[in-house]
């Protein structure tokens, strides 16, 4: 096992650029993915709500 | 077992649930051991030094950008021809996916690009074919979110998804057809591949490891469209009703 020099010989930016920016990139996709699952499950409760709400006007 | 019941929405719907951890897991143990190995044990290039790890996501990220692009335009021609819900939405999961591969494609390229050719961006015949995916897949996109109707806006999308799969070949045999910067294939099927132990194996667990993060990422997509498009079947039926 070598450990690696952080400095990439030089091109730390280049490899380490690429890196974090695929870790961002991939970050993005998982947040944006749970706050579209968050967003369903307010809607999903609201709906209840609102259908709860009309059932009691109308009763 | 009847495996066509899983082609409906909703018999899948639980299905995909119990499926993620089975690809979400191993992804995640995939990529450690995979940039451990890139990192660690393969040696640098001897002519690129340290600048070829940029290779281990790179690669990957190129080849699930155009294998996402040929397996969601088999999803969209299948939700096409046989007008299976289902298939609509895998290809309409998997987009996104496929974007954001093709998207990491071209900057980590541009940052391997710098470095060893001197520039960020050349407009050689792979790199203007990957842009030209990334703005299919950008199309696909934005053309079934411009349209309200799901079905009207699968079989729009299938039809620039099928138009489009003309691209992945021009992609792949790009370097073989053209004078381009970018080198030959690395890999072949018949032949011996041209780089050697360590950094193959880095370069396969993180394809590996790319690819069931794919499938997971898909499953849990699908599962938010397959809810999404119920509910607004749901609240359609109460305005309507």
């Amino acid at each position: 096992m070598n450990w690696p020099d952080l400095s990439m010989g030089g091109y730390g930016f280049y490899v380490w650029g690429a890196y974090l920016f695929s870790l961002f990139a991939i970050v993005w996709e998982l947040v944006s993915l749970s706050y579209r699952k968050k967003a369903q499950a307010q809607e999903k409760t609201s709906r209840q709500v609102l259908r709860g709400n009309a059932n009691e006007t109308t009763s | 077992m009847n495996l066509y019941k899983y082609a409906s929405p909703s018999n899948f719907y639980p299905l995909a649930g119990k499926l993620i951890p089975w690809f979400a897991t191993p992804a995640a143990i995939l990529f450690g051991v995979g940039l451990f190995v890139g990192f660690f044990i393969a040696p640098p290039d001897f002519q690129q030094g340290d600048a070829y790890r940029i290779m281990f996501i790179h690669v990957p990220a190129a080849w699930l950008g155009m294998f996402l692009y040929v397996l969601m335009a088999f999803y969209a021609a299948i939700g096409w021809a046989f007008n299976a819900r289902l298939a609509s939405m895998m290809a309409s999961s998997i987009s996104i996916t496929g974007a954001m591969f093709t998207f990491l494609s071209l900057v980590t390229g541009a940052f391997w690009g710098k470095p060893t050719w001197g520039t960020w961006w050349v407009w050689d015949a792979r790199m203007t074919s990957t842009l030209i995916l990334m703005f299919l897949y950008i199309g696909f996109i934005s053309l079934q979110s411009s349209i309200d109707d799901p079905r009207r806006a699968d079989r729009a999308g299938a039809v620039l998804a099928l138009v489009g799969v003309i691209n992945v070949p021009i992609i792949y045999f790009s370097v073989q057809w053209w004078n381009t910067l970018h080198q030959g294939a690395t890999l072949r099927l018949l032949g011996k591949p041209s780089i050697s132990g360590s950094m193959l194996w880095s370069m396969l667990i993180m394809l590996a490891a790319c690819w069931l993060y794919s499938v997971a990422v898909v499953l849990i997509r699908v599962r938010c469209i397959i809810l999404e498009r119920e509910q607004n079947a749901a609240r359609f039926a109460e305005v309507t009703i």
